[in-house]
């Protein structure tokens, strides 16, 4: 109780300071509470983005189109490395040495190849969310001690039941930690797509009220998709703990 | 299958083992022959690295020869067989998300038993292992005996005629261990297993086995095989036992200075 007094207490100030310092700076920049609040409301109302819900649609398809293609590639690629010496000797240090490089750069080539529709952005969504999810397996599987292989093994345990019995188990807390970072970059992956050109979605949504100088329209945008996102990472975190009571 | 009983339930012909880790290939064992008949309590003893635990993982089909067989119930071994033969390690190697209960009950699931049976047998062992009460426990809560009562269990519970055992209480205290010994000859006699026990203990050794193999230093052969017939429990302050060690402890003592001096 206490405890959520105070951080209610911080808020509330941080709000207050947020609306004196932007009535005394620049209220059109700075855009204070009393301005968003309002701006928020009509937003909802659908009072200045009519469309917003099939934008807000459009955003959370591409997510889970762009996550569900990482994580199907990631755990096949992550699986064929780590179980296969030689491919991961070959690919492995590449797959890390690809992964160093800011993933931003590749966007203006995914425009060019996949043009400003949604496409482009579930590439990047895919690409932002792949690596994570394919190293999570990697290092899980480094994880699974060779004993337990054995021991399973000489109870007649075959490949696929040394598969699900073993491993799966000994790499889950990785995999499940890997999955839920793979799940937030893919939807970041997805909104800076939007953001950086785009017809439809959030993104665009927030270029557009940015462009036109529509501060509190911009902020409320902002926020909406911060709750988007919030969303999805408070999802991601109820299956994680799910599977770690599993896996207990 | 009705084998009279003097007929031996293990054979392992002249097997060899070499392993190429590095640049020059590493001969573990060589031309080692050795049968096993039902019902012995067979210990194998020798230096480190004398191939003990090679020997015993193609017993269990878990290593595979370069040269000779391995015959188990007249059958030649090229895999694991868990209707035959089951393996107690060193390292317990339980499943650290299973609870004890189904740590036991690992082997039977592999095999395909349906939840009840499985339950049913592991329930029925946790008595004699000294277990009850901690069936939903995970190994992290259990102590270094306990958690290897568990892995005894695990091979227990799929009731092969042949019960392997490498180390099975190397990484416990000497009172532990003792007291595991004791324990593991009850289980012996009243369920008449064959087992082939690994160890680097002259105490475990004179306590436990009818027969006592002594392997020679790397590249590891059979140097000397003991006959113990004696009752148990065994008063090892008796002047056979202490004799018997004496005669043991120069056979191995060699083959361990050999092996110390450098490979």
């Amino acid at each position: 109780m206490k405890v959520a007094l105070a951080r209610l207490a911080i808020v509330a100030a941080l709000l207050a300071a947020w609306e004196v310092v932007a009535r005394a700076a620049n209220p059109w920049l700075y855009v204070p509470p009393s301005k968003v609040v309002p701006a928020l409301r009509e937003l909802l109302m659908l009072g200045s983005y009519p469309d917003l819900p099939s934008h807000v649609w459009l955003t959370i398809r591409e997510i889970a189109l762009a996550y569900g293609l990482a994580v199907s590639a990631g755990l096949a690629v992550g699986f064929a490395l780590g179980l296969h010496r030689t491919l991961g000797r070959a690919y492995g240090p590449i797959l890390a040495a690809l992964y160093a490089v800011p993933a931003v750069v590749w966007y203006p080539s995914l425009m060019l190849f996949f043009g400003l529709d949604a496409a482009s952005k579930i590439a990047f969504g895919f690409l932002l969310g792949f690596f994570p999810i394919t190293l999570a397996v990697l290092a899980g599987i480094r994880q699974v001690s060779p004993h337990l292989v054995t021991v399973a093994r000489a109870f007649g345990a075959r490949p696929l039941r040394v598969f699900r019995s073993v491993m799966v188990p000994a790499m889950l807390f990785t995999l499940v930690g890997g999955l839920r970072t793979g799940l937030a970059l893919s939807v970041i992956g997805v909104i800076v797509g939007e953001v950086l050109g785009s017809k439809a979605g959030m993104g665009s949504l927030i270029n557009h009220a940015y462009g036109l100088s529509r501060t509190p329209d911009y902020v409320a945008l902002v926020l909406v998709t911060l709750a988007l996102i919030v969303g999805s990472d408070v999802g991601a975190s109820l299956l994680e703990r799910r599977a770690r009571r599993w896996t207990e | 299958m009705t084998a009279a009983a003097s007929e031996p339930l293990i054979v392992i012909e002249g097997v060899t083992k070499r392993y190429t880790t590095g640049a020059t290939p590493v001969v573990a064992l060589r031309d080692v022959s050795l049968t096993v008949a039902p019902g012995e309590f067979c210990t194998i003893i020798g230096p480190s690295g004398c191939g003990k635990s090679t020997l015993l993982g193609m017993v269990g089909g878990l290593v595979a020869v370069d040269a000779g067989r391995v015959i188990v119930e007249g059958a030649p071994v090229t895999r694991p067989d868990p209707r035959r033969v089951a393996t107690v390690f060193q390292d317990p190697g339980l499943f650290p998300w299973r609870t004890t209960l189904e740590n036991v009950e690992f082997g039977l699931e592999v095999r395909g038993a349906s939840r009840d049976v499985r339950r049913r047998t592991a329930l029925e062992l946790l008595g004699p292992l000294g277990l009850r009460g901690f069936e939903d426990r995970y190994p992290r809560e259990l102590s270094g005996g306990m958690r290897q009562r568990v892995a005894i269990g695990r091979a227990l519970a799929i009731d092969t005629k042949i019960l392997l055992m490498d180390e099975p209480f190397g990484a416990l205290d000497e009172q532990t261990r003792m007291l595991m010994g004791e324990w593991l000859l009850e289980i012996w006699r009243r369920t008449k297993k064959t087992v082939i026990f690994v160890t680097h203990s002259l105490h475990e050794a004179l306590a436990l086995s009818s027969r006592v193999v002594v392997m020679t230093a790397r590249p590891g052969r059979i140097k000397t095989v003991l006959d113990l017939p004696l009752p148990y429990p065994r008063a090892m302050e008796s002047p056979e036992l202490v004799d018997l060690r004496a005669k043991l402890w120069s056979e191995i003592r060699e083959e361990s200075l050999r092996a110390m001096q450098g490979l």
